[in-house]
Formats: structure tokens, sequence, C-alpha cells
């Protein structure tokens, strides 16, 4: 007997045992629809994750932080370090192949005044890759330039929470503003940067509001008239492709090794952080996880046991099907293949409900999900292992039948 | 000779008894035979009746079958034989009660492989209408008189022509005027050549075979030619 045929004969057993499959189904349609809902929960919860770093600028960006000694006392090498510079964002520029843009920052909270207005305000120190790396576009106007840098310009960009605090209504470039008294020209206002999370935590709190409350000007210009030396805050670097992104971490790692002639520093890419992510959100679904075991393993047993069952009242038609040439292989065939038959229709119906779950938490709870074609190919999988799981016991059994005690059975 | 045993024995271990239902059966069969298998309740007819089909193996002893030895075989290779060789009859006809007759006809051909459903449905309906029953090609057993699924059994057990027919007690469970119905059909399958092999308490249908072996705790007691 043929395997398409065993399929055809599973299929009408359980259309003539219409009662018995319902309640058969029921667990693995459950388990299933459990499996998608997971599945897609997390896969929403992942890409809601990698769309956020997306917005904040891209895979391919690598960030580079000062690391600091957790020794007690520093070794001569780390007390001479001068830690991350803007000179070592240079050499980085010159001479790693795999860098497409190096975003230098020094932040400072200076006062900024405009006609009758002065407030405390977070003036950035940084250079034409800013906007790319941090994925900003300008509103208006333009950037800080390589010229600007070179020429230690009196030029400043505007967050626009910070332009509408200062100028409200009114137009502002080509304005000058002072900062700590020095005038500087207003060349620039950044587009406005938002990103909401969906769900419960989530509200309607703008997370990258940071981004829109702070002034920008060359950085040579910060350090020549605000710092004392070239020290960093922050240094972003990016790869040319998100391919070179390993490539790019190893220059980085081998250029600033040999200036600070120590590992004071990490070199950490964004994939990395979407990575930790993840890692703390699958905790959560470890509940999600147990539900859907949960429901597999009570609709395989629910199986197992309606087949035993079925077994005992099938007895008799083991026995005419040995006696008029079946082997034991075809009995057990037979028997798995109508456990499969039943949990793969069940896993079907289960991806059903699994999508219409999947809407609705969508809808009412808010929650990000996302449905591929390999969650649903998992789900379906689930389905058809706890078939072959389950259903292995009750075929072995039906096999292994004797064929004259099974046709004496009455 | 298309059946030969010897010294076929059948124990049966009840770890307290041993019950011996087979106690050296030592005969043969030709081609072509009509034989009756006749004895007491408990005799071991059904015994010997199952190890001729191939449904039981015997504890000591040898089992020819068209010159081959299956005393000797077990598993898919039994089950093999079973399906081209043997067609069994059984008193309580024992049909699959949830698919109709033609479905029930052609589970024969479904082992023996190497046929479409189509061209199986096809010979297990040619079967039926042998044995009468081309009317009832979609009914279920339930929807049949005892006759009927007598009738559809006959019909099972012959589709893949195998070249015994063994019956055991086929009238058991059907009216005299019925079981006469039955027995002329085994009778024209004789007459056609079919080896027919019929285990029965009753005389009157052993009188239908032209060799009658009577079998008394677990041996061949008598033996007696029509
Ligand atoms: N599986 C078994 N376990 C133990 N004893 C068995 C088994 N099968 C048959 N027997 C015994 O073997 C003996 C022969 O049984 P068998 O069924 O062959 O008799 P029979 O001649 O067909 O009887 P009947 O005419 O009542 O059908 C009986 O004593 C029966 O109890
Ligand atoms: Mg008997």
């Amino acid at each position: 007997m043929n395997l398409l045929e065993s399929v055809g004969a599973g299929a009408r057993d359980m259309a003539s045992h219409k009662g018995r499959a319902v309640i058969t189904i029921v667990g693995i349609v459950l388990g299933t629809a459990s499996v998608v809902a997971v599945l897609s929960l997390m896969r929403g919860g992942e890409k809601q994750t990698e769309d956020f770093f997306d917005e904040m600028g891209g895979l391919r960006e690598l960030r580079i932080t000062n690391q600091h000694s957790h020794d007690i006392f520093q070794t001569a090498a780390e007390r001479a370090s001068e830690r991350l510079t803007y000179r070592d964002a240079q050499a980085i520029r010159r001479e790693c192949p795999s860098v497409l843009t190096v975003d230098p920052e020094i932040t400072e909270f200076l006062a900024v005044a405009y006609g009758e207005k002065t407030f405390q305000m977070k003036v950035l120190g940084t250079n034409r890759d800013y906007p790319h790396a941090d994925n900003m576009p300008v509103a208006e106007g333009r950037f800080i330039t390589d010229k600007d840098c070179e020429n230690y310009a009196n030029v400043v960009m505007m967050g626009p929470t910070y332009k509408e605090d200062l100028f409200g209504e009114e137009e502002a470039i080509g304005k000058t503003i002072t900062i700590e008294g020095i005038p500087f020209e207003v060349v620039g206002i950044m587009q406005k940067k938002e990103f909401y999370f969906e769900g419960s935590g989530g509200s309607d709190r703008n997370v990258l509001e940071w981004f829109n409350r702070s002034h920008y000007i060359p950085i040579t210009t910060m350090v020549r008239r605000f710092t004392v030396n070239d020290r960093l805050d922050g240094l972003e670097i990016s790869a040319t492709t998100i391919e070179a992104v390993p490539a790019l971490t190893e220059e980085a790692n081998r250029v600033l090794l040999r200036r600070h002639g120590v590992e004071d520093f990490n070199v950490e890419s964004k994939s990395d952080q979407i990575r930790q992510r993840n890692e703390q959100e699958a905790f959560f679904n470890i509940i999600f996880w147990a539900v859907a075991f949960v429901s597999l393993f009570v609709g395989g047993v629910v199986i197992a046991n309606i087949m035993l069952a079925s077994i005992t009242e099938r007895i008799r038609e083991i026995g005419v099907r040995k006696a008029i040439g079946a082997s034991s292989r075809d009995v057990f065939i037979q028997f798995l293949v109508e456990a499969l038959v039943v949990t793969a229709s069940g896993g079907a119906l289960g991806i059903l409900l699994g999508l219409g779950m999947v809407a609705l938490t969508d809808k009412v709870l808010n929650m990000p999900t996302a449905v591929t074609p390999g969650i649903l190919l998992i789900a379906f999988g689930c389905s058809v292992a706890v078939g072959v799981i389950f259903g292995l016991f009750p075929a072995i059994r039906a096999a292994r039948l004797d064929p004259v005690e099974a046709l004496r059975y009455q | 000779m298309l059946i030969r045993t010897e010294d076929l024995t059948k124990t049966y271990d009840l770890g307290e008894v041993e019950v011996r239902a087979l106690r050296g059966v030592t005969f043969g069969i030709e081609e072509g035979e009509y034989v009756a298998i006749m004895g007491p309740s408990g005799s071991g007819k059904s015994t010997l009746m199952h190890i001729l089909g191939c449904l039981d193996t015997p504890s000591t002893g040898r089992y020819f079958l068209n010159g081959t030895e299956v005393s000797d075989l077990h598993g898919r290779a039994l089950a093999r034989v079973r399906n081209k060789e043997i067609g069994f009859v059984f008193q309580n006809f024992n049909l699959l009660p949830r698919v109709d007759l033609v479905a029930n006809v052609a589970l024969p051909l479904v082992y023996l492989g190497g046929m479409n459903r189509s061209d199986r449905r096809k010979q297990a309906e040619g079967a039926l209408d042998s044995v009468g029953l081309g009317h009832r090609l979609k009914h279920r057993p339930n929807e049949l008189s005892g006759g009927e699924r007598q009738r559809a059994s006959i019909a099972r057990a012959l589709v893949n022509e195998p070249s015994i027919l063994l019956a055991d007690e086929p009238t058991g469970n059907l009216d005299q005027k019925t079981g006469r119905e039955i027995m002329a059909i085994l009778d024209e399958l004789s007459g056609a050549g079919k080896t027919v092999i019929i285990v029965t308490h009753d005389s009157n249908v052993a009188s239908h075979a032209r060799r009658t072996v009577e079998i008394e705790d677990g041996a061949i007691a008598r033996e007696g030619r029509a």
C-alpha cells in the first residue's frame, strides 16, 4: 500500500469518525495556534527592535566606547592612554578601508541665547557624518561640512524642538545666536525624529525626542572654544556594507589598540546590541512557549489515547487486514498515517486560528506581531511531529497484534 | 501436491498448563480438491485452518504450500503468501463496517500492490458480480443480509485469485436456506477447479465436499471420500 493511498484511507477513516476526530484535533489546533501566536509575537518584538535600531542609524553601525578598567590600580599604559579622542576618529577615517562614516561626538551643556531668551542647552560637537550615521535627515538648510570643521567655523545646526524653543515660528536660518556669548550662524534645522513602542508600556512617548533637543556645531569649534581637550563622549562609525561590519570591527580595534597601547575601548556592533535585547525578551517568551508546549503535549496525549482506544475498537479490523495480506509494516504505516492526517489537519486549522489570534493581539492589545512563512512552516511541523511522536506507540501496538488473536477477539 | 503437512503440532503455553491444540497432523491436499474438515468443538480445526492459511505458524512440524516450505516464513513473507495464495471466508464475515462492498472486496488488491485505484475497483466489482452482488456495490455491510455479507466475503477471498479458498464455518451464522446458497457458490467454485477447504460441524455442509478429514483431540481420526 503506497503512502498516498494510506493518506487517503486515513482521511476517509477520520471522516467516518467525526466525533472522535474533533476531540482529537482540539488539542493540536490549540497547540499549533499557540505556536503561531508565540512565534509571531516574538518575531514582531524582534522586528520592532530592529526597526528601532534601524531608525537609530542602521545595522552597519559600530559604537566605540571607553572601556574602564575594573582594577583599582591602573597600569602605566592605561594611565598614559588619552582615551578616545577626535584624533582617534580621524585615524579611523584615514586607516580603515571598510569605514564609510565616522561620527565623533562631544556633548556639552552651554548657555545659548537668541534675543531676550537664554537657555542652558545641549550642544553636540560633531562632523558631516552625524546625520548620515544617526539617520537624521536635514529638514532645512544644511548640516556641518568638512569645510566648517577645517575652518573652525562658528555655525550651528538645530534640533527641531530647540529651534521652536528659541525661534517659535520665526525663520531661523541665516540668523545669529550666541553660545556662551560667542556668535554662531544658524545654517540648518534637523528633521523631527520619532519612534513609539507599541503595546502596554509603550504609550505615546517619543523615545527619540532627545535627538530633537540638541544643537550641532563643528567638533573642531567645540574643542577650540568650549573644551579643554578633544576627548570624545561617543564615537560611532559605520561600515560600507552590513557584510563589512566584522572587518571594520577588526580594523577599528587594530587602529585603536596601536594608538592607545592598551585595550581601554570597546567596539560593539548594533547587531550585538539587538541580540542582547532579544535575549532579554526571550525570557518573556518562555511563558508563551510553555503554553504552546503544554497544548501540543496534551493534544498528543489525547491522540495517543484515542488511537489506543480505537485500536481496541478495531482489533478485528486489524485481524482482517492481516488475514487478507497486510504485513505488520502495512498496519503500522496505516495507523501512523492516520495519526498524521489527524494532526496535520489539526495543524492546518491551528494555523488559521493562530493567524486569527495574531490579528486580534495586533488590534486589541496593540502588540507588535509579524507572521512569516517560516513561522507557519514551523507550526505545521510541530503538529506533524506530535502526530509522529504520539502516533508511534499506538501504531506499534496495532502492528504487533497477532492476527489469530485479533480475529478471535469479540 | 498443493498442500503437504508433516507432523504439525501447535501448543499454547498458558503458564500452568499447556494446551496441545494440534498433536501431529500429517496430510496432503491436491490442487482442485474439495475438502471438509470436521470434528467436535475444541478439537483443533480452526487452529489447523489458521496454520494452513498462514495466519499462524506451527510449534513443530513442516508445512509445504505449492512446493515451498512456509513453516519457516514470518512477518512480511508470510503476509505475502496470505495475500497471494489464500482466500479466507469467516463464519462472521469480518467485513469492514465503515466502507462499501467494493472497498471491502478491493482491500486484498491494495496490499497486493501495483494496481491503481480504479483498476482495483473494477476488479472488485467483477468479483462481486460473480457472486451475484452486482447491484449492491455501494452498500455498506450493515445494509445487507447475512447471506449477502457472506457472498461479499467470498468475493473478497477470490479477488486476488488465490490458489486456496479456506472457509471456517461459512454457514455457521446463516439460516439453512441461505447456507445452501453459500454452499452452492462454493460448489460452483470447486467445479471451476478452485481448491476449497471448509471447516464445519454440519454433516450436510460436509457432504458437499468430496473428501472429509475428521479431527479429534488435535489429530486426524478418520478420513473419507465421497
Ligand atoms: N490462543 C490460544 N491460547 C490457548 N489455547 C488456545 C488458543 N487458541 C486455541 N486454543 C485451544 O486449542 C484448542 C483447539 O482450538 P480450536 O479453536 O482450533 O478448536 P475448533 O476445533 O476450531 O473448535 P470450534 O469448533 O469450537 O471452533 C482448544 O482447546 C482451544 O481452547
Ligand atoms: Mg473453530
